[in-house]
């Protein structure tokens, strides 16, 4: 029972604060002596439950924005069904390969001396090739769109390159690709005159000896695009020159590293 | 690029019945992506007006949709249709997310002191603000809201719209935090038994 194991005194307390809970009105602290008391107790569970549906009626449903339906069905992969057209078309269908995919040009021959590192490699290779695939998650719409890109935040966290982010955000020629992040976030990549703006938004926090690396995976290797800065809730990077490639994100150790140690956490197919 | 695709308008198809949205919520736990799409329709107003009635901007309100419904797609076979109803689900995981984004963005600035922008988004804050609060006047619990004491109401109003937690609220008004506390709990309560709202 959930008086055994938090006292009688700190269960009435969680209990007391299961409506600012269902509110979402709690600081951490108390919201986990909450969670104990739910972990517990099915009453505190159902009391919640209840709290929430009244919660519930203070929403006024409003229609989102029209073009947030196309979006949201494409990151779920759901918008192949709608017309059959097929998304991968730039994918070799029987290897998964893109032309020229670097993944290719990096891996080498293989001696049977070297079977693990080989295997590991190889390895590497299929998942970078299935992020390439799971990334084109692709929708192509006129900018501003107001879905993935803030143009105003943009201006303040890239003034040395307002002027030319600003220059992107204008383009009605502009695309953007968005691809879920596996772990959690969304990326999207702006693709305009040649450079991308890359934007990831609700990224788990990086472990402390650990930074997101930015890459751009071309014909000629893998080369990396630098640290992801993700200390505000929406990251920013302009990625120049790279149009037409793939734009990658791994988890590196802290500092980064010179060509990626882990499997792609997102890949945008520019 | 060729594998980039142009995405046409889809036609909206409302699904209003609670059932047939569980029914769809199921068949998208079990990976069917043509399912999501009546989910959507039937979700997505509750998840923006909940988003936007914490973020108040519409293209925060609007990123804070897909992740909610992504998010919805990614766990439906967390759904327990047994507990709340869908919609319940769709505006607790919608308030969780948009309050963590404010909270964050507060953090931001309390950090990053040259917030250049800080008029400019308190005017767009103050305009949409304003749709929010005349929007307010058609929620269903509108009617109930009489039933509590005025500081109770303007409590628990508070919390709801998400920006302060019950701690800030008592700071805000000057009052000490058990009278806080106990004011959003009655207030809610109370909120509750108008709205005939019973799982017993």
């Amino acid at each position: 029972m959930a008086d055994e194991t938090l006292g009688r005194s700190a269960t009435r307390e969680a209990w007391d604060l299961l409506p600012l809970y269902a509110l979402d009105a709690l600081d951490d602290l108390e919201r986990r002596q909450v969670d104990r008391l739910l972990a517990d107790d099915a009453d505190a569970r159902r009391a919640l439950d209840e709290y929430r549906e009244t919660v519930g009626a203070f929403v006024v449903d409003t229609e989102p924005p029209a073009e947030l339906r196309a979006a949201t069905l494409a990151a779920i992969g759901g918008a192949t069904s709608d017309d059959g057209a097929n998304p991968y078309a730039a994918v070799d269908p029987s290897t998964g390969d893109r032309p020229g995919h670097a993944a290719d040009v990096a891996a080498g021959p293989e001696g049977s001396n070297v079977v693990s590192m080989a295997a590991a490699r190889e390895r590497r290779k299929r998942s970078w090739r299935l992020a390439a695939v799971a990334a084109v998650a692709v929708v192509a719409v006129g900018v501003p769109t107001g879905i993935a890109v803030d143009s105003r935040q943009t201006q303040v966290r890239l003034e040395a390159q307002a002027t030319r982010v600003a220059d992107m955000l204008a383009d009605p020629d502009a695309r953007l690709v968005t691809s879920t992040v596996a772990g959690g976030g969304e990326a999207s990549a702006l693709v305009s005159g040649g450079d991308v703006l890359f934007t990831a938004s609700g990224l788990p926090e990086a472990a402390d000896d650990e930074d997101y690396q930015l890459w751009i995976v071309a014909e000629a290797g893998i080369t990396s695009a630098g640290l992801l800065d993700t200390s505000d809730a929406v990251s920013q990077a302009l990625v120049e020159g790279a149009d037409g490639e793939v734009v990658a994100m791994t988890l590196e150790p802290e500092g980064g590293s010179d060509q990626p140690t882990s499997d792609p956490i997102v890949a945008l197919e520019t | 690029m060729s594998g980039l695709r142009q995405t046409g308008p889809v036609p909206h198809v409302r699904t209003s019945d609670p059932n047939a949205v569980d029914a769809a919520l199921a068949a998208c736990a079990g990976g069917d992506s043509d399912a999501f799409g009546p989910v959507y329709d039937a979700l997505s107003p509750s998840v923006f007006g909940a988003a936007l009635a914490v973020l108040r901007d519409r293209d925060h309100a609007a990123e804070v949709t897909q992740e909610v419904m992504v998010e919805m797609w990614q766990t439906a076979e967390r759904f327990d249709a047994t507990r709340a109803s869908a919609r319940t689900w769709a505006v607790t995981l919608t308030r969780r997310r948009a309050i963590d984004r404010v909270r964050s963005e507060q953090a931001r600035r309390a950090r990053d002191q040259k917030d250049l922008d800080a008029s400019a988004v308190g005017r767009e804050r103050d305009v949409v603000a304003e749709e929010v609060d005349s929007a307010f006047e058609r929620a269903a619990v509108r009617d109930c809201l009489d039933t509590l004491t005025e500081t109770q109401r303007e409590s628990v109003v508070r919390a709801y719209y998400g920006e302060r937690t019950y701690r800030e609220v008592a700071e805000d008004l000057g009052a000490a935090l058990p009278t806080v506390k106990s004011r959003i709990r009655d207030g809610l309560s109370r909120l509750r038994d108008c709205l005939g709202v019973n799982h017993g």
